[in-house]
């Protein structure tokens, strides 16, 4: 459905001096500078895939999601989607994609959401039956049924997401870009509209790309993450398997009925946090039933939890490039 | 007064930020003078324009060109930030400066319009001389007068302008309105034409109310139409409107700011 | 072939109409600004009106123009002033929008971009007053100066009209497009905004080069004399055909330039 190969994107910018001296100079002479926000990315996904881009601020995933969707040019490299060139921004090609992007919305703020969304019915040339259809059906599922005449500015930021997203789909694309559609949500929101795309892809089997700064978001929704880093594609395969790659280490938290000597712990295993009523250890996967055996036989133990390492920190150790590509 | 130095850079380095956008901006203002001076040499040429406007065809002229001149180098702008800082309550980071707000407003106006200031002065010096070469009375007390007229204008035009940006502790979407306000005035201060060319009534009003003295009494006392006379008339309305609408900017502000820290900012 | 090219007009004219409708209820929602906006175009408008009185008080005429032929000329400028500001917001906002990048959810749509950009928002608050009093001045003009009212000449009106708003969206959307290039634009436009003032008179004010480079070259003249002349009869034939080439030959430009334009994009922001 999807492939990308050897994708880069450049872009130029200028630099700009400060103060009333910077202000002459820039008056008869700019510096260009060159930003590589992507360098070199090639991966593919399938038909009704649903798939996660992860990364810091800055590694380049919008810029990614941009390409894919032809808002930017590429600088170099190749893109299909569905069989087009997303930067020819054909009308067939447009009406097969979508995007949603939690900083930028295309509501009209003072009027009700269900005017924009005739809009795009308009826009896109959807017939009237399907129209009905569509919208009864996603603001049901999406819980919005009864702010459908309510003006988007009198919505909460929950609310106004779930429209965009509904504004998003109303032509049934076959393939839905959606970046950071929950940033600054709400818990329950955020949840709600992890359900959604959740059964909207599993009914439709509309090939999603997201990405988020919620790791829940990804774990929800996506069995297969992305990672890109500094422009460049660091991960791309099972979410579980993230945590094997880091060495298939778990993390043993334990309660003690009485205080134990901090030091007394670090002879089990890598003490991550020690307090007067236990610890959290991390100790290799293949020694936890072992090492619990003799904690257990040694000290006053009342509980104890085995964890994976939590997927937040997995990644952030892709980040900071401690683990290599597979 | 350093700070007052300090708010008065940050005016002139903002007007100049934008590169071409300045000298282009600059450049448009031209092109209304090219329609008037072409409306008045048609109509001055084709019929008896002297004996209908009261103006001499060289006077007329040379307002044309002063005018536009005028009116952009004491026209204000700095009502909508008011209101934003009114509204958004930017204000508060004034109460507590050393410098009181009005003062503030002040020195930046006066620091945009720098730039402004040394683009056009030499123009209208090169207009003013060349008036003179075509026989246009201009004499050294004139230009003397003439400048005098134009630092209290801007004064005038400032005072009057604070009044209508402090409007903004009444009113809510000002912004539009002052766009209004802001171009009925400069129409009314004479800065497209002179308003006593319609002669009877209107100049009458023209030389009573307060905004005329921002543009028009200025340019027709460099254009040789106002003689002595008439200008000491005209400076004493100019310092008597200044004084007014001081007072009433120092009514506006204490009222508004106890409306103000009611309301809570 | 055609019938697809036809309901594809018919689907950009029904769009506009919701774009009409929505921009007349988004502006109803905030009643005072928009009186205030109303009254801002009343403000330039009496800009406007001061010339056409000092034509009358002066009570000459401009070569062949008498005093209310001016009349009919200025309410011509007043109704496509009206025609421009309605949609000139959006030509206004087009910067800021390449500038913070918000194109990207239009871009994605499978309609015309430009078409979405430049007339999404329709500002009632500033067509009204001058659709008023132009057409007030209009028809005034042409009783008082006698001018033909028979089927033909009102459509040859309505026509080179409608032709000149052609001309004024492609003509005066080129500087804007430069914000593509360049960061400021400010200058540009106000220079093209104020080159719009220049038919605040009838060309013929004007000498003949001006007349002609303001015909030929940056064919301002053409939008609001060109009706009036033809009404008076004169306008050449070649003048004629003119009247509908420029409009054709800029909209033509203006589409290449901003298609080429759009390839700068770069959405700014990641």
């Amino acid at each position: 459905m999807i492939t990308v190969e050897h994708l880069r994107k450049d872009f130029t910018y200028y630099r700009k001096m400060t103060g009333i001296k910077g202000s002459l100079h820039n008056l008869f002479h700019r510096e260009s500078l060159t930003k590589e926000a992507v360098r070199d990315i090639s991966f593919s996904v399938e038909k009704g895939e649903m798939i996660g881009f992860l990364g810091p601020n800055g590694a380049g995933k919008t810029t990614t999601l941009k390409l894919l969707s032809g808002i930017l040019y590429p600088t170099d490299g190749r893109i299909d989607v569905d069989g087009f060139l997303p930067w020819e921004r054909k009308n067939e090609f447009k009406r097969r994609i979508s995007i949603v992007m939690g900083q930028k919305n295309q509501l009209w703020w003072d009027l009700p959401a269900s005017d924009s969304f005739y809009l795009n019915k308009c826009i896109f040339g959807v017939d009237d039956g399907d129209y009905r259809d569509i919208v009864t059906e996603l603001s049901e599922l999406l819980d919005v049924k009864e702010l459908l005449n309510v003006q988007v500015r009198r919505l909460s930021l929950g609310e106004r997401m779930k429209m965009e997203i509904l504004a998003a789909l109303i032509h049934r694309p076959d393939i839905l870009f959606l970046d950071e559609p929950t940033i600054g949500l709400d818990i329950l929101s955020q949840k709600k509209i992890r359900e959604f795309l959740k059964i909207y892809n599993e009914q439709w089997k509309t090939t999603v790309i997201i990405t988020s700064h919620y790791m829940a978001d990804i774990e929800a929704l996506c069995d297969r993450a992305v990672i890109i880093n500094r422009g460049q594609l660091v991960y791309d395969g099972k979410l579980g398997e993230i945590n094997q790659l880091l060495g298939k280490r778990k993390l043993l938290s334990l309660k003690t009925s009485a205080t134990v000597d901090p030091q007394a712990w670090n002879a089990f295993g890598l003490a991550r946090e020690v307090s007067a009523a236990g610890a959290v250890l991390e100790i290799p996967q293949e020694k936890v039933k072992e090492t619990l055996t003799a904690i257990l036989a040694g000290l006053p133990v009342e509980d104890f939890t085995v964890t994976e390492i939590p997927l937040e920190e997995s990644i952030a150790r892709f980040y900071q490039k401690e683990v290599a590509m597979p | 007064m350093s700070s007052g130095r300090c708010v008065f850079l940050m005016g002139v380095e903002q007007a100049l930020e934008y590169r071409v956008s300045f000298f282009l901006s600059m450049l448009s203002a031209v092109f209304p003078i090219i329609i008037q001076t072409t409306m008045w040499n048609y109509l001055y040429r084709h019929s008896d324009a002297a004996a209908v406007f009261g103006y001499r065809h060289g006077e007329i002229l040379l307002y044309t060109l002063l005018a536009t001149i005028v009116s952009q180098l004491v026209g204000t702008g700095f009502e909508g930030e008011m209101n934003s800082d009114i509204k958004m309550g930017g204000l508060n980071k004034y109460l507590i400066r050393p410098m009181d707000y009005k003062g503030y407003r002040f020195f930046r106006f006066l620091g945009q319009k720098v730039p402004r200031v040394m683009v056009t002065m030499p123009v209208m010096a090169v207009i003013t001389g060349a008036a003179f070469w075509q026989g246009l009375p201009v004499s050294a007390g004139r230009v003397l007068a003439f400048l005098c007229s134009l630092v209290l204008a801007l004064f005038l035009n400032f005072s009057i302008f604070y009044c209508v940006g402090l409007l903004a502790f009444w009113l809510t979407d000002v912004d539009k309105l002052f766009g209004t306000i802001s171009i009925v005035l400069t129409v009314v201060s004479g800065g497209v034409f002179p308003l006593d060319i319609f002669g009877g009534l209107v100049e009458k009003l023209v030389n009573l109310l307060p905004f005329g003295y921002t543009t028009q009494f200025p340019v027709n006392i460099i254009n040789g139409r106002f003689g002595w006379a008439r200008m000491g008339t005209g400076f004493a309305f100019q310092i008597g409107w200044i004084f007014v609408f001081a007072c009433l900017g120092e009514v506006m502000w204490r009222r508004g700011i106890r409306r103000y820290a009611a309301v809570g900012g | 072939m055609e019938v697809e090219k036809v309901k594809r007009i018919g689907r950009y004219f029904r769009l506009l109409g919701v774009f009409a409708k929505y921009s007349l209820m988004s502006a109803l929602e905030y009643r005072i600004n928009f009186i205030t906006g109303m009254t801002v175009e009343v403000g330039w408008m009496l800009i406007k009106l001061l010339y056409v009185a000092i034509i009358y008080k002066a009570g000459t005429n401009i070569g062949i123009l008498t005093p209310d032929h001016i009349l009919l000329f200025v309410g011509t400028y007043m109704l496509m002033t009206g025609f421009y500001m309605l949609y000139f917001g959006n030509f206004a906002s087009l910067p800021g929008m390449v500038q913070q990048g918000e194109l990207d959810l239009y871009i994605v749509k499978p309609v015309s971009l430009q078409f979405l950009v430049t007339l999404r928002r329709l500002d009632f608050a500033y067509l009204l007053p001058e659709l008023a009093a132009g057409v007030i001045m209009i028809v005034t003009g042409w009783r008082l100066a006698g001018l033909p009212a028979g089927i033909l000449p009102v459509a040859g009106f309505v026509f080179y009209l409608v032709c000149g708003c052609l001309l004024t969206y492609s003509l005066f959307l080129l500087p804007y497009i430069l914000s593509f290039w360049i960061v400021s634009v400010g200058g540009i436009s106000d220079i093209s905004n104020a080159l719009w003032d220049f038919n605040n008179m009838p060309s013929l004010i004007y000498g003949k080069w001006f007349r002609r480079i303001g015909t030929y070259i940056l064919p301002v003249f053409v939008i609001t004399n060109f009706p009036g002349l033809f009404l008076m009869g004169e306008l050449s034939p070649w003048a004629c055909v003119w009247g509908v080439g420029a409009p054709a030959l800029f909209f033509a430009l203006t589409r290449a330039f901003w298609k080429a334009s759009l390839k700068r994009y770069s959405s700014a922001s990641s």
